[in-house]
């Protein structure tokens, strides 16, 4: 089967999308869900998030619709996004970044 | 289309209102010695493709955990996809309560056979082959009719999940329970222990405030009963592997099992076991065990159920058809005979979850109206009690 897209957008609301391969460092992505080409600033691997928009710090990360967490560093568009700059708003364990 | 206009969809109208999308003659044992001669009847009475019976491991203790059981039991006797049903038991008080439950339950017919009334095994055996004999013009006289979008009872579950699951398979699901849902359908969310860090979300889209705080009440049930065990489950979650597939956050991992059930609002929050009472999206607090949870949406008037998997579960209900959605291409083509329906070409590109979820809407359709699961053509008849402790006698 041919691949057609090389991202998920669950949400039309998210600020964040999957990877459905590994995305290397300088590709860039069209497809119809996403608003402009989006350029891969990190690589991003097969399954993890790759912010479609700049995320400021303390800025909600926003997945089916829904808020997942929130970014304690800012993202760029087209970075990775994971444990390394955001965090779930409920867990105690947070720090205070 | 309204609940009220006549759809595509059709099924067997029962008296208390419910529809049906099988019809059923089942045998259900009360007691675990009669399992075998329940199957054995099944297997060996010429009207056997449209029998179903169960097995299972009470012997009648009545423990803490009795209404549990009592419910249970009465509920699924009484499932819509039933035409009748024969209660096979030892001859004892609580089997006579569980029968009179199920009768004050719906109007139709239930027979109620004793080893000990029957004088013996093969006298039992013999009565019971004649009953089903007795029931079964009953059973066919009863037809297909146009059934109202409302009929659909849908149970959501998932199983053997994979890092898939969360972005295939459940959302896609989700897209169809949302269909159903505005159509005047029901369809129910379950498994406490995997919203369990989403909870306020969900509980944000409750009908009512009185709704949302049974959401939030039924996890930080569940969550008080783990802590006295001694387990943190949010400071161990999302686990190292869910990180490593892409997982950061337990709402996260726990929105990608709530998904199942879309965007819709939530109408209800069900003890196990216990009907909705109207149309909408509910969530029931169920053990996580696959089959457990089954069994609850069975008493529970559910008539049909969609089942994802990252790792292709079998299981199967004896008396509710559970359509398997596989979240990976992988695993659905290795085992094409456990699974209806790939979700997987989501991740793989080929396809978008409104057209996969358009897919799941069609199938549910398709099986209401009689075309054979993959658990059902494997015969899969699983089920299990919920016991809330370890038998004490």
């Amino acid at each position: 089967m041919a691949r057609v897209n090389s991202l998920i957008v669950l949400d039309a609301r998210d600020n964040i999308a999957i990877a459905l391969q590994e995305l290397p460092v300088g590709m860039r992505i069209e497809q119809s869900d996403i608003a402009s080409a989006l350029e891969v600033q990190t690589v991003i691997p097969r399954g993890h998030k790759i912010a479609l928009v700049d995320i400021a710090k303390g800025e909600a990360i926003i997945k089916y619709g829904e808020r997942m967490g929130h970014a304690f560093a800012p993202i760029l568009r087209g970075s990775h996004v994971h444990t390394h700059n955001v965090i779930g708003d409920r867990v105690s364990t947070e720090p205070t970044a | 289309m309204s609940g009220s206009e006549p759809s595509l969809l059709t099924g067997y109208p029962r008296k208390n209102g419910r529809w049906g999308f099988r019809n059923y003659i089942l045998i259900l044992p009360l007691h675990n010695v009669l399992n075998q001669l329940a199957e054995e009847v099944r297997l060996n009475h010429p009207a056997q493709s449209v029998i179903t019976s169960v097995a299972h491991d009470w012997s009648g203790e009545i423990d803490s955990d009795w209404d549990r059981i009592h419910r249970v039991f009465s509920g699924f006797a009484v499932n819509p996809n039933v035409g009748a049903t024969i209660v096979i038991g030892v001859g004892s008080a609580a089997e006579e309560e569980i029968v009179e439950a199920a009768r004050a339950k719906r109007e139709m017919p239930i027979a109620y056979l004793t080893l000990r009334d029957s004088g013996g095994f093969d006298n039992l055996r013999q009565r019971l082959m004649e009953s089903v004999s007795e029931v079964f013009p009953l059973v066919a006289s009863i037809k297909r009719e146009s059934a109202p979008w409302s009929a659909i009872v849908l149970g959501l579950e998932c199983g053997g999940s994979d890092a898939y699951s969360g972005i295939t398979a459940n959302p896609a699901l989700g897209v169809a329970s949302d269909k159903f849902v505005e159509l005047g359908g029901t369809s129910i969310l379950a498994e406490t222990m995997e919203i369990l860090g989403a909870e306020h979300l969900l509980a944000a889209r409750a009908k009512t405030p009185e709704v949302g705080q049974a959401i939030i009440d039924v996890v930080a049930r569940y969550e008080r009963s783990i802590t006295y065990e001694g387990i943190d489950i949010r400071g161990a979650q999302p686990s190292r592997g869910n990180i490593e597939g892409g997982l950061t956050t337990l709402e996260e991992k726990s929105l990608g099992a709530a998904k199942k059930a879309g965007n819709a609002p939530f109408t209800g929050v069900l003890d196990y076991a216990y009907l909705p009472t109207e149309p909408g999206l509910y969530f029931m607090d169920t053990p996580g065990h696959d089959i457990e949870q089954l069994t609850g949406f069975a008493a529970a008037d559910v008539n049909i159920t969609v089942f994802t998997t990252g790792r292709g579960t079998p299981t199967g209900s004896a008396v509710i058809p559970t359509i398997k959605a596989a979240t990976n291409t992988e695993m659905a083509t290795a085992l094409p005979d456990l699974i209806d329906l790939n979700a997987g070409t989501i991740a793989d590109g080929t396809e978008t979850l409104a057209e996969v979820g358009a897919r799941i809407f069609n199938e549910i359709i398709e099986v209401a109206n009689g075309k054979l699961t993959a658990a059902e053509k494997g015969g899969h008849r699983e089920f299990n009690l919920s016991r809330l402790y370890g038998s004490t006698q």
